[in-house]
């Protein structure tokens, strides 16, 4: 099949949407399909730019390239799905968050003035649209799937997507609890260094880059933290595989996440994860007691998770072990099978 | 965000002023509601955005259609057939060109012919004998800037007038869960009721003549009519016409009663019966209670009725076997207890998911959200659009500007 990844892409910014795309991509290679991805960028601001920008996906005509039909569409995150095709599949990593559950809140995008809120209701009209026309609509977390449907009333089949493919192993449960992700606030790793604040035998690495980066470095030179917590920044795959392969354990505790691939990729180096009570989609992943340690969002209570399992690394073995299993479970076949499928 | 709320309100006594008295709280928990006086002008100041409760009737809704004309807003079209609202509103003022005008834009030189024959006492007056031919809607909907309608049917006759704006559709909402005590009167069983102002667009006459044959197969079936008769029914007559008599016979009749009681009434029945024809495009409020209340329901195939779901009510069709689908209805529905328990019980599913309050509310939150802010946001959306396309060279004799614009279209991008 000849097969469109529809993907909006924040320049210069990469994250797990960015892997997700690439990986189906590359799976859908390997198994004889002619597979491509589509970009286009994306700013949702200032005031109704993110509609504008959500507009350019409905003028792109992806029926045919250069003579030849496009048999199937998958599109991704906002804006992308709004693309139109008669054969249109969305895998859907998440909505414009800013017009559902994080409106109102500090991450929230629009004000109280009239034109705010219309705009803001504006994405839920294109995303009723065009998430209602989709062949199949998928969502890659129950958390996803579950906002989806409070929001908008649609029902989506929950379908998690498979880590990346690196060179997963365990080696050692070493003297660091690793933080990989983007850094944005979002994502919560300022939790993790009040946690080593806290807790004098912690040490922390942090892979990643975002716009949350010097704030974070600046709240470590606070926590006076200087050689307890190393910024890695982007690193290779080899790198993040040997990071995954020495540590204790992940920390992995955003707001409310969609879904997370950290965790799964967590479990395939046989580590447990740390992550809080309020932190969406990792608990589709994390049980406490089972896979990892589920505590409240609070610094004293992820250093005192973090010291249980430097305690414990027999325990702390036993369920990164548990969460292998689980992760095992995750492939490419069939996820690509649902995905293709009738 | 202020809303500007115009509509009848309690101790008026009429469905819309129901309505809104069951509406508000929910609203004013998510907006700042100002409730506007009776007879007032115009909106207060400082309101971002009106809404208009429109009904048929001239003495409730003529001052919203006047206080419409000076600040354009949001329409709640309760009814699609206004004729009578159009009629008080041009005639009812003295405004004979008016009534002509109106009657000549929904029907052209035919229409006008027949308003003169009204205005010169040759004809009875059409929003009696036929308002359902002249609905005259789209005398009202000129003025709006969005219209919220409870149902498909009413939507899809608004897009057939060629209305283009935002049409909304937002369900009648339900009360809170009701629980009243059962009252039955007489003992017979099943006991069949129909309550509400008794009319022959109510259809009656084919109620009656079906029940006559119910009794044939089930003589201890009782028919309940609770309600004002209206003066185009002669319920004596039809009784009489289907050999059934006034309170003897299997037959109840009771007058007007009061809320309480027709909720009790309503909850006493075995089998509700709300048919239409002609429908005026509303939506039932007392059907909407009887399903709350778990009654198996029986409706017409026509307009709002229609759609209600196959399992949640039994439709009967508007033909010449009318009388008798509703009579094999009514006698599976008296003799399949399971049948009822089913349908009830998809009554109260039906009613909770479809009639929320707290979804109705928030679905009048996201329609005046909307509507308030609505032009700033078309016009700063469609404005970058154009400006693009300007700048790479396109005008609008370029076939490309068509399909950016059936593309906005398709996504609703400006509203």
């Amino acid at each position: 099949m000849r097969i469109a990844v529809c993907h909006a892409q924040v320049p210069f910014n990469r994250g797990g949407a960015e892997v997700l795309a690439e990986n189906l991509v590359a799976e859908l290679r390997r198994r004889d399909h002619a597979a491509e991805l589509v970009t286009i960028p994306f700013k949702w601001y200032p005031g109704t730019r993110v509609l504008t920008q959500a507009f350019l996906w409905r003028l792109v005509d992806l029926e045919e390239a250069n003579g030849e039909p496009i048999d199937l569409v998958v599109a991704t995150k906002f804006p992308s799905y709004a693309v139109r095709h008669s054969n249109k599949v969305v895998w859907l990593v998440h909505q414009f968050r800013q017009s559902y559950d994080l409106d109102r809140t500090e991450l929230g995008q629009f004000g109280e003035e009239p034109a705010g809120r219309a705009t803001r209701r504006g994405v839920h009209r294109l995303d009723r649209i065009a998430l209602g026309e989709a062949r199949r609509l998928f969502a890659i977390s129950g958390n996803v799937a579950e906002r989806l449907r409070l929001t908008l009333d649609l029902e989506a089949e929950v379908l998690p997507p498979p880590p990346q493919q690196l060179d997963y192993r365990c080696e050692d449960y070493g003297d660091f609890v690793l933080s990989v992700g983007r850094l944005d606030r979002a994502k919560r790793v300022d939790l993790l260094l009040e946690a080593a604040a806290a807790e004098p035998s912690l040490r922390v690495v942090v892979v990643g880059e975002g716009p949350d980066r010097r704030r974070l470095e600046r709240l470590a030179g606070e926590l006076r933290l200087d050689g307890r917590v190393t910024f890695a920044g982007r690193v290779e795959e080899k790198s993040l595989a040997d990071y995954y392969a020495r540590c204790l354990a992940v920390y992995y505790a955003p707001v409310d996440e969609d879904f997370g691939l950290v965790p799964y990729e967590a479990f395939l180096s046989e580590k447990p994860v740390v992550t809080t009570r309020d932190a969406g989609g990792a608990l589709e992943a994390v049980t406490d007691g089972e896979t990892g340690v589920v505590c409240e969002p609070a610094p004293a209570a992820v250093a005192q998770a973090c010291l249980w399992l430097a305690g414990h690394r027999e325990e702390a073995r036993a369920r990164g072990l548990s969460g292998k299993e689980l992760a095992a479970r995750l492939t490419w076949d069939t996820t690509i099978d649902r995905l293709l499928g009738p | 965000m202020r809303v500007a709320y115009f509509s009848p309100l309690p101790p008026e006594r009429s469905g819309i002023a129901d309505y809104s008295a069951l509406l508000l709280p929910a609203l004013r928990e998510r907006l700042d509601v100002v409730t506007v006086q009776r007879g007032a002008k115009r909106a207060p100041r400082g309101t971002d955005v009106a809404l208009y409760h429109v009904g048929n009737n001239p003495d409730a809704h003529g001052w919203i259609v006047d206080a419409l004309r000076r600040r354009p807003g949001i329409v709640v079209l309760h009814e699609f057939v206004l004729h009578h609202l159009v009629a008080g509103l041009t005639l009812g003022r003295g405004d004979r060109e008016g009534y002509l005008d109106a009657m000549q834009r929904e029907a052209g030189v035919e229409g006008r012919l027949l308003a003169h024959g009204v205005v010169d006492g040759l004809l009875p007056p059409l929003w009696e004998a036929r308002p359902h031919e002249f609905p005259l809607a789209a005398e009202i909907l000129d003025l709006a800037d969005g219209a919220i309608v409870h149902s498909r049917y009413v939507a899809r006759l608004v897009r057939e007038l060629g209305y283009r704006k935002p049409v909304w559709r937002i369900p009648f909402p339900a009360g809170a869960d009701p629980s009243p005590t059962p009252e039955r009167p007489g003992d017979g069983r099943p006991l069949i009721g129909c309550l509400g102002y008794l009319n022959r667009s109510k259809r009656v006459p084919q109620l009656v003549a079906a029940f006559a044959r119910v009794r044939r197969r089930f003589p201890d079936a009782t028919l309940l009519l609770a309600g004002a008769v209206a003066c185009d029914l002669d319920l004596d007559e039809e009784l009489e016409r289907a050999a059934l008599g006034r309170d003897e016979g299997g037959v109840v009749v009771l007058g007007y009663v009061d809320e309480r009681r027709f909720e009790s009434l309503l909850a006493g029945c075995d089998v509700c019966v709300s048919l239409r024809s002609p429908t005026m495009g509303e939506t039932s409020a007392s059907a909407i209670r009887a399903l709350a209340l778990g009654r198996p329901l029986v409706v017409s195939d026509v307009g709002w009725f229609a759609e209600l779901p196959d399992g949640v009510a039994a439709k009967i069709p508007v033909d010449e076997r009318e009388v008798e689908v509703l009579a094999g209805i009514l006698e599976r529905l008296a003799s399949d207890d399971s049948l009822r328990e089913r349908m009830s019980a998809r009554a109260r599913e039906h009613v909770r998911d479809e009639h929320d309050l707290e979804r109705v509310a928030d679905e009048y939150l996201a329609a005046l959200e909307e509507a308030a802010g609505g032009e700033p946001v078309r016009d700063a959306v469609y404005g970058e659009v154009a400006r693009a396309a300007y700048e790479v060279g396109l005008d609008a004799a370029d076939p490309e500007l068509s399909e950016i614009a059936e593309r906005a279209g398709e996504v609703r991008l400006g509203g």
